[in-house]
């Protein structure tokens, strides 16, 4: 097995989707396994990737999101690194610089009293495709970092008026909305009278005193000149049919695309541009809002300051082996490695239907969550100016049904097992456990390890190099150590459930039929 | 999946007091820079080039076949010197991986065949691809995954790209290893 292999066991997500454990998340609050499509994904922190220096997001936002020192290639996208060379720069009065000259040796002076002194240069290099600042003419610099030059646009004067104008477009619409909700919400006050819907009071008394009004100038956006198009095209020029193209000499897509201000089609206009940040993010429940994962600020961390990882939560199947080579209608039986995450024992059983009553207990838990959510948006003042505490959810939770990929079906157990609770300790103890009565499917038992043995029977009309697919119901006991309402303090025990899928492998060749 | 159990000959490996097993059909020169940390798995084909500058590597590595560890060297204006390596724990380098690198955090992944330039850092919780090639000087930061086409994708907290229980994995990963690798049973005579 490799460890970039996909996994074969796949948890179905409370929304519909499959994914294996190890890209799952669980809800404590909720309780339910969340996937990367079903959770709200917000940015945590910027920072380069190259540097790993930690951004603010409104200095990101400032800088473009772009790093201050870090640069493209823009011949292949990979990182620049400095380079420095040492330049000769005679210390003489009448004598200027020799600067921007490449040779390492300091060239014989004249005199010897005029001592050659060095001076480190530096230029951008790409190790990956020897591209460097020196092919377009940027001029060496005397510090490696900060002072590399902006290669401005052409058009950008006429970018930052269009910016401002729309700008003050967005401005002035946000003020008319607020007017106009001012007016229209009957405002909650103790003594509603007509005068303070119209706001007339106040502005009066203002004047009473010599103040002027409060209102604030409405902003009008600044005229622009409006974009002009004409049917006179530049005729192209004569040389263009004579002359043979070079193609090294024509940038490629990509490069034109990651210098989308000015997409030269020629290669001696391209110009380092700087590195874009990453994000780290935190993913947060859609339904109940609460972090699934929050990653530490720090980009060298790799600690989270919440993680919910299913694989913490939910007790994790590993397939093992098929006891014997598949062939349909044939009864078989796969070999399955439970283990227990969580510090409290688990009962697990496993069914080929959903539990009865798991429905029901679910219920009575998001019950628990609604009125928790209601207590807060109830509030009537926040009613009436239609501003709700509650982040806005983006899209609605759709729970899609779980697609029956299942080909195979299973014996399902007649009793269920404990699964005992993870110790960390256990792993150095040499004693081995007294050999308890176990039922007949289990094969061993080590800590909070189970090796299981499960019969199924793939379908009789599949083929061979078809795949097998087993699918059933998990039940396991999960105690929740966390609750919503205050009074109860002590963890309380669910009965939750994930459905299974389970890749058992292909139809061998020479079957029976 | 579960690891299948791997057996390898008495002859053919060796093992140290601290759990290293290492293969006899290696070549570690300068084996007095190389410092494996306990439980590390050198496996047959590999080449450690100690006689350049130190290697250390923490627990729970895995060096897989005929892959090739050697230093990083800085050419200066009087020639060129070669820098110490670090390998952090948990750390699984691919077969036929040509690792060059200055820094390797803990709990990275390295695919088969994959090239890393000179003086690479490869920060915690990072994903080589196989085939992938770095070219030098390239720092791969945590949580991040660089594909065989040369992108950089991921970042902690993406879901889609590298696993963000990384360092469980690759916890998992490299002790399940270790503990699959076995001597082949003395026949029972």
């Amino acid at each position: 097995m490799s460890f970039m292999q996909p996994s074969p066991v796949k948890y179905a997500c409370s929304c519909g989707i499959l994914n294996p454990i190890n890209k799952l998340f669980f809800c404590r609050h909720c309780p339910k396994l969340r996937c990367g499509f079903c959770v709200c994904h917000e940015i945590e922190s910027h920072f380069c990737s190259n540097c790993l220096e930690n951004i603010p997001s409104s200095e990101a936002r400032h800088k473009k999101n772009c790093c201050a020192n870090c640069f493209d290639c823009p011949c292949c996208q990979h990182t620049l690194s400095a380079r420095a060379t040492t330049v000769p720069v005679v210390r003489k009065a009448d004598e200027s610089k020799d600067g921007g000259e490449s040779g390492s040796d300091a060239a014989p002076s004249p005199k010897p009293s005029a001592m050659p002194t060095t001076k480190k240069m530096y230029y951008l290099s790409c190790l990956s495709c020897r591209w460097t600042t020196r092919d377009v003419g940027i001029p060496d610099q005397g510090v490696a970092t900060g002072t590399w030059p902006d290669n401005e646009c052409l058009y950008q004067v006429r970018f930052n008026t269009l910016m401002e104008y729309y700008q003050s477009v967005v401005l002035q619409e946000k003020q008319e909305k607020q007017e106009f909700m001012r007016r229209k919400a009957p405002k909650q006050h103790k003594f509603p009278s007509l005068t303070d819907r119209t706001g007339l009071t106040v502005s009066l008394i203002r004047r009473q005193i010599g103040w002027n009004d409060k209102s604030i100038p409405k902003t009008k956006p600044i005229n622009i000149t409006p974009a002009e198009a004409s049917a006179e095209v530049e005729p192209l020029s004569e040389d263009i049919f004579t002359q043979p193209i070079n193609l090294r000499n024509v940038t490629t897509v990509a490069q034109r695309h990651s210098q989308p201000a000015d997409q030269p089609t020629a290669v001696n206009n391209l110009y380092p541009q700087r590195r874009s940040l990453w994000i780290k993010r935190s993913l947060r429940c859609r339904h109940c809002e609460h972090n699934l994962i929050k990653p530490e600020y720090h980009p060298t961390s790799i600690k989270y300051r919440i993680q919910l990882f299913a694989s913490y939560h939910v007790p994790e199947v590993v397939m093992v082996r098929c006891e014997q080579p598949l062939q349909p209608g044939q009864t078989n039986a796969i070999f399955l490695k439970f283990t227990n995450p969580t510090m409290y024992d688990m009962t697990i059983s496993i069914l080929d239907a959903p539990p009865a009553d798991a429905q029901v207990n679910m219920d009575a838990f998001m019950q628990g969550c609604r009125i928790k959510e209601e207590a807060i948006t109830s509030s009537p003042l926040l009613k009436a100016t239609g501003v709700t505490l509650t982040r806005q959810n983006s899209t609605r939770e759709v729970t899609r049904e779980v697609r029956d990929l299942a080909n195979a079906t299973i014996v399902p157990l007649d009793n269920e097992f404990v699964l005992s609770q993870r110790d960390d300790s256990k792993e150095f103890d040499e004693d081995v456990q007294a050999p308890i009565e176990e039922p007949k499917f289990i094969v061993w038992r080590k800590g909070n390890k189970v090796l299981m043995r499960l019969q199924f029977t793939p379908a009789a009309e599949l083929q061979t190099g078809d795949e097998v697919t087993l699918g059933f119901y998990m039940q396991y006991t999960y105690v929740n150590t966390v609750s919503n309402t205050p009074d109860k303090k002590e963890p309380t025990t669910h009965a939750l459930y994930s459905r299974l899928f389970i890749q058992a492998g292909e139809i061998a060749q020479g079957t029976a039929n | 999946m579960e690891i299948v159990d791997t057996y390898y000959s008495k002859d053919e490996y060796v093992e140290t007091a601290s759990g290293n097993k290492v293969s006899r059909q290696t070549v570690l020169c300068g084996s007095q820079n190389i410092v494996l940390n306990g439980k590390v798995i050198v496996q047959s084909g590999a080449i450690i080039r100690g006689d350049l500058a130190n290697v250390r590597t923490g627990r729970y590595c895995v060096i897989s076949k005929n892959s090739v560890i050697r230093p990083p060297y800085k050419q200066f204006s009087k020639g060129i010197a070669f820098f110490p390596m670090h390998i952090g724990d948990h750390v699984f380098i691919g077969e036929g991986a040509v690792v060059s690198a200055a820094i390797i955090g803990s709990f990275v992944y390295i695919g088969k065949n994959a090239i890393i330039g000179r003086r690479c850092t490869l920060k915690d919780c990072c994903v080589i691809e196989d085939g992938a090639v770095l070219p030098p000087e390239t720092t791969v930061s945590s949580y991040m995954r660089y594909t065989a086409k040369g992108s950089i994708e991921g970042g902690q907290g993406n879901p889609y790209f590298v696993p963000a229980a990384m360092q469980d994995e690759m916890v998992n990963y490299t002790k399940s290893f270790y503990e699959h690798f076995l001597r082949t049973p003395a026949p029972a005579s």
